[in-house]
């Protein structure tokens, strides 16, 4: 009797547990569900790795650029070819020294919650971002900032302890100086915990939100500005690249837009199946190569440049990137603004390598691979993202490229926080580096080479001319003469493409792949901007 | 019964204690310094000071042994602590994934179980017919298909070329069929082929020949008596991966863009988010260890031999 009893109370649980899991099916089948958006007129469906995030203007990750630059405005912003324009505020004026910078505010510029955005709403946004200054050092503008001050209603005044120029591209990225309205502030006012709603001024404003699933932006009817063709863009999560693309055929996305959001490989097939829109963006930063200066080997000008003419870059580039990305022979690709200055490139000759290192004094004991100098062989270790497969393809390339001049190159794949850590400790021979792209280049460039702390500069530590060298990147990043500022940044990218502690690998593009209904595509000139304003999709 | 199941439980606490210790251990010893991790997440430049302000917050600088008993004595609250990336607590975080995943995990053993059962029967009681050599099949491809390519082969077949199911995400009932049948596969060529081999033991029993001799029905005397008991030894297995299903889920999720807690999980692991790494560690041992525990006990009420043998005085 007992054991029956006890096996109907199993059944019963089985039997719940069962229709529980039911309801839930049922549950979410009456919840919205993002079906068909594809399908719906002027709307455009994409997708994106990763969910888009708190939506919080001042903080970083898990947010993501490409959602926060759709609700929140900067004053001032980046435009082709790195021309700053009025954005929020329609016009501003420098002091003479460079420290004063008063911006006149739009008039007519609203939040979605209909309240005006004035000199207080900026200073409010300021304040809350200098708060948390700590996580926000690596932009220079913060690191200079004495204080703010909202002048009158519509003027807004920034005051810098010493002069630095590129403030305004600073203004100008999508994190963290963007403003939210009144409303969306937690009550205390600091907004690193966490914001109340996410209210900007944007042309577009979050509707619908579900968690890792989907997240619906529609177009701000009263937006200030141009108003986008679009009425709704749906950015579904997908955090998988093949099932992007298999979403992407079979018609349930319009566009795949970013950096790596697709494999190589599908991209080019895509581009081949002839039946989609597939186009590269202009270089968006440099995958170079950072040699060590601080090791005895490498602080010589002819090893550096040995190793520069040692591998055939453009056979490499193509080989492992399919083509996506394009052989670069500058350090910073030229459309970024000052970058524009002639180099002779270093091409591919193993004789002229083999040249440089016998003249270095490094020589080939007979019946051996690598070089000798003082009893001492040519050895060098170059560290790489072992997560990362086109680091490792490279690192392998190079060291069969290199030990064909009789250079042995170890490849040590490490974890990316271990990696960061031996750069910045200096305790490495050669390794991976990037550039920041838009808005953050050439002086956030610049700034890393000069400034200690991140590796870079302690890479350079050993040329002659370091100290000139960062005396020249102070005075550029101080300068308020846009001539004299275009005399250095030629001096200074000048120096660093001769001396050759970069080697500058490729250019790394962004993808888009469309539908042939989406019309008007065009890349952002800022690299963490969307490009969903001038859209259109044809009906 | 009641102290079997009571000393059961309290073997469970040094299996725990253990498993905490081990992940304890692998974090340690792994390169990454989580107070690095915590500051490369919220972006904030690691100056010495700041390091070493964040090492003392996360407890670094104590003795190991220290650390572990207050990783302890914090799980056993339910407090694994923040999210590096997000910011809230890891388990609020879990549990709001948690849902998803167990829906996932229910409706993939539910039809695992609605095909095997039939089809390791059938496939028994018509030995080498056709359908035998149908689930035979099936449970190789089964036992030898990875799940992600599993996965992307059923999107491409039945999403992309036929249009019969959506690619990805979760909404309607329509979502959960190819992740389902994606993450069931496996476990039907197991309990396919585990059914049939029970079934053929149970036939050559002595019980089946008195029962045909008795005249009783053919049909009766399968379902009632030998499937019944056949189906025990599937029950034993189909607790041992209910834990193994759950974690398993991570990879289907991460195809199918489905919003559990095996995808955070991923993600955590790019970002070095190491209390949601240590939560779902924690996590999934405790559920294996649970899932034991449970279809032992079941056990029990199922196949009253355990207790005659003398294991339990009942």
């Amino acid at each position: 009797m007992y054991k029956l009893k006890a096996r109907r109370t199993l059944f019963t649980a089985v039997i719940l547990i069962i229709s529980i899991t039911l309801m839930g099916c049922a549950n979410s089948e009456t919840g919205s569900s993002t079906e068909g958006t594809a399908k719906e007129a002027n709307s455009i469906t994409l997708s994106w790795p990763r969910d888009i995030g708190s939506m919080n203007p001042h903080v970083y990750n898990p947010s993501q650029l490409i959602a926060q630059s759709m609700i929140y405005e900067p004053l001032v912003s980046y435009k082709e070819g790195g021309k700053i324009q009025p954005h929020l505020a329609e016009s501003w004026s420098i002091s003479d020294k460079g420290l004063e910078y008063t911006f006149k505010l739009r008039e007519n510029v609203k939040f979605t919650d209909g309240t005006p955005l004035n000199a207080a709403a900026v200073k409010k946004n300021f304040d809350a971002v200098m708060k948390n200054a700590n996580s926000h050092s690596w932009l220079g503008v913060i690191n200079v900032l004495e204080k703010t001050e909202a002048v009158d209603e519509q003027t807004f005044k920034m005051v810098l302890k010493e002069p630095y120029y590129p403030a305004l591209q600073d203004l100008a990225v999508v994190r963290p100086v963007r403003f939210l309205a009144e409303s969306g502030f937690p009550e205390d006012g600091d907004t690193s915990k966490g914001i109340a709603k996410p209210v900007g001024t944007g042309p577009w404003m979050l509707s619908d939100y579900k968690k890792d699933e989907y997240a619906v932006f529609t177009r701000n009817p009263d937006y200030w500005g141009e108003s986008p063709k679009l009425e709704k863009v749906t950015i579904k999560i997908i955090p998988d690249a093949e099932t992007r693309v298999m979403a992407f055929e079979k018609g349930e996305l319009d566009l795949i837009y970013g950096e790596g959001l697709i494999s190589m490989d599908s991209f080019n097939q895509l581009k081949e199946a002839g039946e989609y829109h597939t186009e590269l963006s202009e270089p968006v930063g440099t995958r170079s190569l950072l040699l060590n200066t601080t090791n005895e080997k490498l602080a010589d000008l002819r090893v550096r440049k040995a190793l520069q003419h040692g591998f055939n870059k453009q056979a490499m580039v193509e080989g492992i990137t399919l083509g996506l990305e394009e052989k670069a022979d500058n350090i910073l690709s030229k459309n970024f603004p000052y970058t524009d200055i002639e180099v002779e490139p270093f091409e591919y000759d193993a004789e002229k390598a083999a040249a440089y290192l016998e003249e270095a004094g490094w020589k080939l004991p007979s019946g051996k691979a690598v070089r000798e100098k003082d009893g001492q062989p040519l050895e060098l270790e170059l560290i790489y993202d072992k997560t990362d497969p086109i680091q490792k393809a490279m690192a392998e390339t190079l060291q069969a490229e290199w030990s064909a001049i009789g250079v042995k190159l170890n490849i040590t794949g490490l974890e990316l926080t271990s990696q960061i850590e031996r750069r910045k400790a200096g305790d490495f021979d050669v390794d991976f580096w990037y550039n920041y792209g838009a808005p953050y280049d050439p002086h956030s460039f610049i700034n890393v080479v000069a400034e200690k702390g991140w590796g870079v500069s302690e890479a350079h530590s050993r040329l002659q001319m370091k100290a000139e060298l960062d005396q020249q990147i102070s005075e550029a990043l101080a300068s308020t003469d846009e001539k004299k500022r275009q005399q250095l940044y030629s001096s200074i990218l000048g120096t660093l493409q001769e001396q050759s502690v970069f080697v500058p690998i490729s250019y790394i593009k962004k993808t888009v792949i469309y539908q042939d209904d989406v019309k008007q595509f065009n890349f952002p000139a800022n690299r963490d901007e969307h490009p969903f304003n001038e859209i259109e999709m044809s009906q | 019964m009641a102290t079997y199941i009571s000393k059961r439980l309290l073997a469970v606490i040094p299996i725990i204690l253990f498993a905490i210790f081990l992940m304890f251990s692998l974090i340690r010893l792994s390169p990454v310094d989580p107070a690095e991790a915590y500051l490369a997440a919220a972006h904030i430049h690691p100056t010495e000071e700041v390091l070493a302000e964040k090492r003392q917050e996360f407890g670094l600088d104590q003795p190991l042994l220290m650390q572990y008993f207050h990783t302890v004595k914090e799980i056993a609250q339910l407090d694994f602590g923040n999210s590096f990336v997000t910011n809230t607590p890891v388990w609020q975080e879990v549990a709001a994934r948690m849902p998803a995943t167990i829906q996932l995990a229910v409706s993939s053993i539910l039809l695992a179980i609605a095909i095997s059962i039939p089809l390791g029967f059938l496939s028994a009681i018509y030995k080498n017919s056709l359908i035998d050599h149908f689930s035979r099949l099936l449970s190789f491809l089964g036992a030898s298909i990875p799940q992600f390519w599993l996965g992307y082969l059923l999107i491409f077949l039945f999403s992309v070329k036929l249009d019969l199911f959506p690619v990805e995400g979760r909404g309607s009932w329509q979502h959960f069929v190819l992740p389902s049948m994606t993450l069931s596969l496996a476990l039907i060529a197991i309990y396919t082929r585990l059914l049939r081999a029970s079934v053929l033991e149970e036939l050559e029993q002595v019980y089946v020949l008195y029962a045909r001799t008795r005249g009783i029905k053919e049909r009766a005397i399968m379902v009632k008596h030998v499937l019944k008991i056949a189906i025990l030894p599937m029950m034993t297995g189909l607790g041992m991966n209910l834990g193994k299903l759950l974690t398993g889920t991570i990879i289907v999720e991460q195809v199918f863009s489905w919003p559990g807690f095996g995808r955070f999980f991923v993600e955590a692991i790019f970002n070095r988010d190491i209390p949601v790494i240590q939560c779902y560690v924690v996590m999934a041992a405790c559920l294996f260890i649970l899932c034991n525990l449970i279809v032992d006990i079941v056990q029990l009420y199922m196949d009253p031999r355990i207790s005659i043998k003398g294991r339990i005085p009942s």
